[in-house]
This record gives structure tokens, sequence and C-alpha cells, in this order.
């Protein structure tokens, strides 16, 4: 059978185009194709003439016909599950197997058979080709359209047609009255269509299947039948028909745990013990012979009453199974999801406590949510102190809690510890999850690995810092070769001039008339040498810059985060011990910063050649005095020799200096009416000190206050 | 040569300033001085009669170090004096060595003075012998 199915299906597109031109010989053609094997045709044939006994062994009651037909299920359900084309043999063999059953048991004349067989597979045909339409192949029943359409069209509407033809048979022949035939006939009908027709389905639709049930689910279903049976005794052997229901509550018990499959089984089952307890006479149905044709009735619309509930039970619990399947395998594919994407995942509860690393983040941190839980501490902090890199930490926990608090998403670049103790760059975002437009319920977050990113901007950023500084370099020193020769040239003439006036002098008689030309040419060259002079600091002297009122420790704490990179580089550490809230100053922003580049810039320096002992320059700031700020930058190098020369122009102690870095520093510092020195430390290394008086006598505010150019607060 | 008429020193430089207060160190020394802004012009003229060079190295058209190449072809033994601002111009021609004197800007009047002397009188020496 399955393998007719599957030779139906291979060539239905084909015949779809036929059907547009139906000839007969290509009808025949294609009925021919998808003949069935013998062998299930001889199953089908044998299955359907032990149905026609059955139903006869039920038949006990004189004059009232068939009470149960199975075979209209068991036809129903073979036309259902066979290929369209092959319908007509099967019918044929229908055909065969009814006029069998006739012949062994119910022994109409032949076109009573006959005819009876005509309304019968019109019956499964109509029926099969209903629920065909109406639901898609394969029919399993385990979505409740499946089963309405079954019960609705296969059971319901379909043995109209079997009762009409077969009752209108009985009354041509003068067998019985139409009226008194029809009822039970449909009926009878129906019960079967309702049976048979779900096992048959199940039974070939699980052919190959194998039924896997835990240890739990055998005991469970043991329990039932125990159940099912004792119910199915005590109703069926009672005079008191409505005592049958007690079968329901284990019937629908396995409609629910054991869906189709348990259904069929039971009512199976329960048809069996309805016949059983038939023929040996103790069941309602053989009882005083007035009641017997009503009872009969009642037996069948039990039968279906059960059928039609059970089955739908079944189909609904299928249903919710399935909706469970689809959901849990969704959560599956959305965890999938979010433990695969190369990403680091988290949530936290809405105050901020993490409830969930995803497998990556945790692959990456080392541990699982809840694992650094401290007693007394918060979660959060605990989490971010192990992973957040100290210098971020801060950063990190005020900018968490303001999300926290604003419902405002979270986005941060820093550094995060991993297993093995590295830090690596990171980018943090999470965003508030919401029910609705009201509470946060959770908070999620992502974290991807931005350290090789980060790597090379920086590296690219220290090349074109080295670039700016060799080109800056360059430039100098063209700038400075082009001034050297444009003092130099009337510097030589002065020389030489001087020389010749000197030797117009000392002859004898000197030559006073050529010594005052030359005399004259000298201070003329002089002159032009000063020119060169002028225009150089001309070229140099730029527009004075707005000086603003400002923290110095801004300053400071601005350019050590201007020079990170370069400190961090040269393995140098900047311990800054700032006082707080010192007194404003009014000053020249950008000269300023200057001047801390190049102290921080000396100090590096002057600690390239430590080995011994850490490279750690210190930066302080205090009042000095009422009114002043003092500034010392503290290094560990080996001190200077003369601390007074330092300052002067073109003194240098590099390879490669100029020289003039504190000199400009100086000039700098005493412009803002200040002071700059130099000394060296009590053990070892430089102290560079410098004063700037200070206006405003109110310290300075909190951090982030800010003034215009023109240097007056708002 | 005759020993009463002075010693013919040309000067190249395109510094005006530069060609004047030489000229007046020299006259002051009692040379004679033969004064061009540019290798072009001292070529133009007859060069026989001259005692020795004194050129400047950076200038337009052709530098000094030219100009002495083409002196050289016409008048090998000629002493040449080769005066500039930039020391690394002429440091690596120094490092070769050669009978070329350098001077550098701001050069020592005494000093250039008593090289151009030398620098005649060894060349009067190699003339007679």
């Amino acid at each position: 059978m399955v393998e007719d199915e599957a030779r139906a299906r291979a060539v239905e597109q084909p015949l779809g185009t036929l059907r547009s031109r139906p000839t007969l010989r290509r009808l025949l053609s294609g009925v021919w194709a998808h003949r069935p094997q013998l062998v299930h045709l001889a199953l089908f044939v044998v299955a359907y003439v032990l149905a026609s006994g059955f139903a006869q062994l039920l038949a006990i009651i004189p004059g009232t016909g068939i009470s149960i037909w199975p075979a209209s299920g068991l036809f129903l359900a073979t036309l259902v599950l066979v290929a369209r084309q092959s319908w007509p043999w099967w019918v044929l063999g229908g055909l065969v197997a009814e006029l069998l059953g006739n012949a062994f048991w119910f022994r109409n004349p032949l076109p009573v058979a006959v005819l009876l067989y005509v309304g019968n597979a019109l019956e499964a045909s109509v029926g099969a080709w209903l629920v065909d339409r109406t639901c898609k192949r394969p029919i399993r029943l385990e979505t409740l359209k499946e089963v309405l359409a079954l019960v609705a069209l296969g059971a319901g509407v379909a043995p109209v047609v079997s009762a009409t033809v077969g009752s209108a048979t009985l009354a041509g022949f003068g067998i019985q009255s139409f009226a008194t035939a029809w009822p039970l006939w449909w009926i009878g009908d129906a019960t079967g269509v309702l049976i048979v027709a779900p096992l048959g389905l199940v039974a070939f639709q699980n052919w190959r299947g194998k039924v896997q049930l835990s240890p739990a689910r055998w005991v469970e279903a043991g329990i039932l039948g125990v159940l099912l049976l004792g119910a199915a005794a005590l109703s069926l052997s009672g005079h008191y028909l409505p005592f049958a229901y007690i079968i329901m509550p284990p019937l629908l018990w396995a409609a629910m745990r054991f869906e189709l499959r348990g259904v069929v089984v039971v009512l199976a089952l329960l048809a069996l013990i309805t016949v059983a307890f038939s023929l040996f006479g103790v069941s309602p149905l053989a009882s005083d012979p007035e009641a017997q044709k009503q009872k009969q009735v009642m037996l069948q619309l039990f039968l279906a009453i059960s059928a039609f509930s059970a089955l739908t039970v079944a189909a609904l619990s299928r249903q919710h199974q399935q909706a469970l399947l689809t959901l849990r395998e969704r959560e599956r594919s959305l965890r999938d999801l979010v433990e695969t994407l190369p990403a680091y995942i988290w949530c936290t509860t809405p105050a901020g406590e993490p409830i969930y690393f995803s497998q990556q983040f945790r692959d990456f941190v080392g541990f699982n949510v809840g694992d650094k839980d401290i007693e007394g501490a918060s979660r959060l902090s605990a989490v971010l102190n192990a992973i957040i890199h100290p210098d971020d930490v801060v950063t990190v926990h005020a900018l968490f809690a303001q999300s926290l608090a604003t419902g405002r998403p979270f986005a941060l670049k820093h550094r995060q510890r991993r297993f093995d103790g590295q830090y690596r760059w990171v980018e943090t975002r999470a965003a508030a999850m919401r029910k609705g437009d009201e509470a946060i319920v959770q908070w999620s977050g992502v974290c991807l690995d931005i350290d090789d990113q980060v790597q090379a901007e920086e590296a690219l950023r220290r090349a074109s810092h080295r670039l700016a500084r060799a080109t800056q370099a360059a430039s100098l020193a063209e700038f400075s070769a082009t001034i050297a020769h444009e003092v130099n040239q009337p510097l030589a003439a002065i020389v030489a001039h001087s020389h010749a006036c000197q030797r117009w002098l000392s002859v004898e008689p000197p030559n006073i008339e050529r010594a005052k030309v030359t005399a004259e040419r000298i201070s003329r060259d002089a002159n032009s040498a000063a020119e060169v002079v002028n225009r150089v600091r001309a070229i140099f002297r730029q527009a004075p810059h707005p000086r603003s009122l400002e923290d110095v420790n801004r300053i400071i704490l601005e350019v050590c985060r201007l020079m990170a990179d370069e400190i961090a580089a040269k393995g140098t550490r900047i311990d800054t011990k700032l006082e707080a809230n010192l007194p404003l100053v009014v000053l020249d922003r950008v000269q300023v910063q200057q001047v801390f580049v190049n102290l921080i810039r000396n100090g590096i320096e002057a600690m390239d050649a430590v080995v011994d002992r850490p490279r750690t320059l210190d930066i302080r700031s205090c009042r000095d005095g009422l009114a002043a700020v003092r500034v010392e930058v503290v290094d560990t190098g080996d001190g200077i020799q003369d601390a007074e020369r330092a300052f002067e122009p073109f003194f240098t102690t590099k390879q490669h200096g100029m020289g003039m870095g504190l000199a400009i520093c100086r000039s700098i510092v005493e412009a803002h009416g200040g002071r700059m020195w130099m000394a060296n430390g009590a053990t070892r290394g430089a102290i560079v000190t410098l004063t700037v008086p200070a206006v405003a006598s109110e310290p300075c505010g909190h951090d982030g206050e800010s003034f215009p150019a023109d240097g007056r607060p708002h | 040569m005759s020993g009463h008429a002075p010693p013919i020193v040309a000067v190249v430089d395109d510094d005006p300033r530069i060609l004047e207060s030489l000229e007046e160190l020299l006259e002051s020394a009692g040379y004679e001085v033969r004064i061009h802004s540019s290798g072009a012009s001292f070529l133009a003229r007859d060069i026989s009669k001259i005692d020795c060079l004194i050129t400047d190295v950076g200038m337009p058209a052709m530098d000094g170090f030219e100009l002495l190449a083409r002196v050289k072809q016409l008048r090998p033994e000629l002493p040449v004096f080769l005066i500039s601002g930039r020391r690394d111009l002429l440091q690596d021609r120094q490092a070769r060595g050669g009978d070329t004197e350098f001077f550098f800007k701001p050069f020592d009047g005494a000093a250039l003075l008593s090289a151009l002397g030398n620098a005649l009188k060894r060349r009067l020496a190699d003339g007679q012998q």
C-alpha cells in the first residue's frame, strides 16, 4: 500500500495535466498504471469479509438488520490512504468481498447484494473524496480539523448515501420498511466509520513505526486497560444502560495520555467487549425483545458518541502536544541562536542583578552567573569587580547605574578580564526589555570583543603620531637650516668686513677712507642680520590664545589621558596626587597643556635607562600659600647634574634634543606670572616644580564646570 | 709672474654682500680681486691670469662643485677655496680629501688670508721647480 502511494505521487503531475482532456483510453491507462499489489488487494478483501462476519455476529435481534457495519470504516480508510487513480481496483475488490460475505452470512438474493454494495461503495467513495478535499494528505487525525472532517463528512454525511440506497433496496424487495431500516443503517455505518476508520488509519500510518513507551507509561497503560475492562464489564453487563457511560473516564484518559493510538485500541476493545457480551446474552442488547430495538439504537449511539468524544479529545491533546513541542523547538532554536552568536550575551534583573550569561560569555570570563556571589554584597558589584579593568570599573558602574535609573540604553568601550587574566577591549551595549510600554522586566546586554580593532587603531595612531613628529622634526631641521643661512650670510660679510676694516686701519698710513666705507657696510650688514631675526620672530609670533578660568587638575588629567598611549608604550606609570578643590587659575589652556606634555615627556625620557626600579612619574598638585597653585612632576630617573642650566636654551642631555623644551616651558609659566624650577629628589630623580598665581579665592566647583573664553564665570 | 704685480684672486658668490666683503678683505691684504656673481660669468672671462679662486658652494644654476670641476679641467693647478654656510654639504667632500680647501661661513678673515697666502706660496714654489 505504501509503495502504491509512492507510485501514485510520482505520476500525479502528468495525470493532473491529462485530467483536463480526459479520454477513456488515457483514463484506463492511468487506472492500469495505479493497480495495487495483489497481496494488498487480497488482504483488503479478507478484512472486508471478516468485517461483514463481525457485523453479522452482532446482528442478533431478528428483523433489525445490522447494528454496526465495520466494513464502512475499513473501506473509507482504505480509499483515504490510497491514490485516487487506484480507487476502481479497490471498489472492484470490495464487490468481490461483499459478494463473498453475502454468500457466507447474509444470503440475500444477488441483485439485493449488488445494490447494497453499490450503496456501500458510493458511501466510501463520497466519504473519502470529501475527507480528501477537506484535509491535506497524509491524513493522520492529529488535528481537530482532520477529526472533525472524518466525523462530520466520513461518519455523518457519507452513510446517508449508503443508508438511503440500502433502505430503498430493502424496501423495494420487501424485506424491511424504508423508515425502519434507514436510522439503524445510518447509525450502524457511522459507528463503523468512527471506530474502524481511525483504527485503519493508525494501523497503516504506523505500520513500520515502533511504539516507544517508558516503563512508567507501560504501567499506566496496564492500569488503564484493567480499569477499562472493569468499566466495560460493569456498563455492558448491567441492565441499566446509562450506566454504560462510566466507560468515559478511562476512555478520555486514554485519549489524553495515549492520544490517537490509545483511542483506537480502546475503541477496538470496547467494540470487541460489546460483541462478546452480545454473544453471551448478558448485554443490555440481549434483554427483553420489546426494548431490544430501542436499546440497539442506544448502544450504537453510545459507541458513536464514545468514539467521537475520544477522537476529539485525542486530536486536541495531540494538537496541544504539538504546540508544546513547536514552542520547545522554537525556544531551543532561539537558545541555540543566542549561544552561537559570535558575541557575549547576558541579562540582568530590572535592578541590574545578573541572571544569565550565555555559554560564550561564561567561557570568556571563566565563571557562570552567581559564581561570584558574596554574602552581603550585590551580585552586580561582585561581577563587575571580577571582570572589569580596575581603571574602567568606576565608569562602568556609574554609567550602568545611570542606565538602570533612567532606562536609557547603555553603551561603553572598556577592558574586560578574560578567564586567563588577560584584559581585552570589548564594546558593551545593553537595553531595557519592557512589557509593552510599561515597566522594565529585564536588561539584555551584548559584549563584542573589539580588542583586535582597538590594537590596530592604536598601532595606527602611534604610527601616525611618529610620522607627525618625524615630519615636524624634518621641517624644523629644514627651517632652522634656512634661518641659519639667512643669518650666516650677513654675519660672514660682517666678519670679513671687520677684518678688512682692521687691516685698513692698521696699515701705515691708515686708510681711513676705506675703513669708513667698510665700517658703514658692517653696520648695514648687521642691520640686515637683525632684520632676519625680526622676521623669524614675526613668523613664530602667534595670535595670543584667549585665557580662561581653568582647573589645573583638569588640565593635568586631560594631558595624562592624551598621552596615555605614549606613557603605556614606554612602560611607565603615572601617579597623580591632586589636591581637591584647588583655586581656579586664569591661563592659556593650550600653552599650559604644552607645558605639562613637555614635563611628562621629559620625565618619561629621564627614566628610559631605569631598569632596576619601577618607572613612576608622580604628578602632584596643591595649594601654594593663599593664592597660588603648585604642581610638581617627580621622576625616578638619575636626576640632573646642573639643575639651573636645564632652563637655558639649547641645554640638553638628550642625544637628539633641541634643548628648547624647558626654556619654553619656563617662559610660558612666567608669562602666567608664575615661576618654575628644578631640583634633584632626596634619593634619586628630578623634581620640576611650577607655581602659578590663582585669581579666584573660592575653590573650583564640581567637575564639569565650564567657563567662556573671556574667563568670566557664568 | 712678476714679483711686483699683486696676485689676482677671483671670487664667485651669488650674494653681493659676501662678494663686497671678500673684495674688501682681499684688497686690504693687497690682492687684486675679480668678483663674479655666478660661475658662468667667471668662466666667460679669461681665467689664465687668475692665481686663485674662491667660490661659494650653494648657488643657483651652476653650484660650487660644478664650477670646481670645470675649472680643474681648464687649470688643474689653480688653487680653489670653497666656502659654504652648510656644513652637511661639504663634509662628505672633505672626507674624500683632495687639495681643495673649505671654509664655513662666517669664516675667520685672518685664517682665510693665511690659507690663501700659503696656497699662493706653494704654487710659486711649484712653478719655480
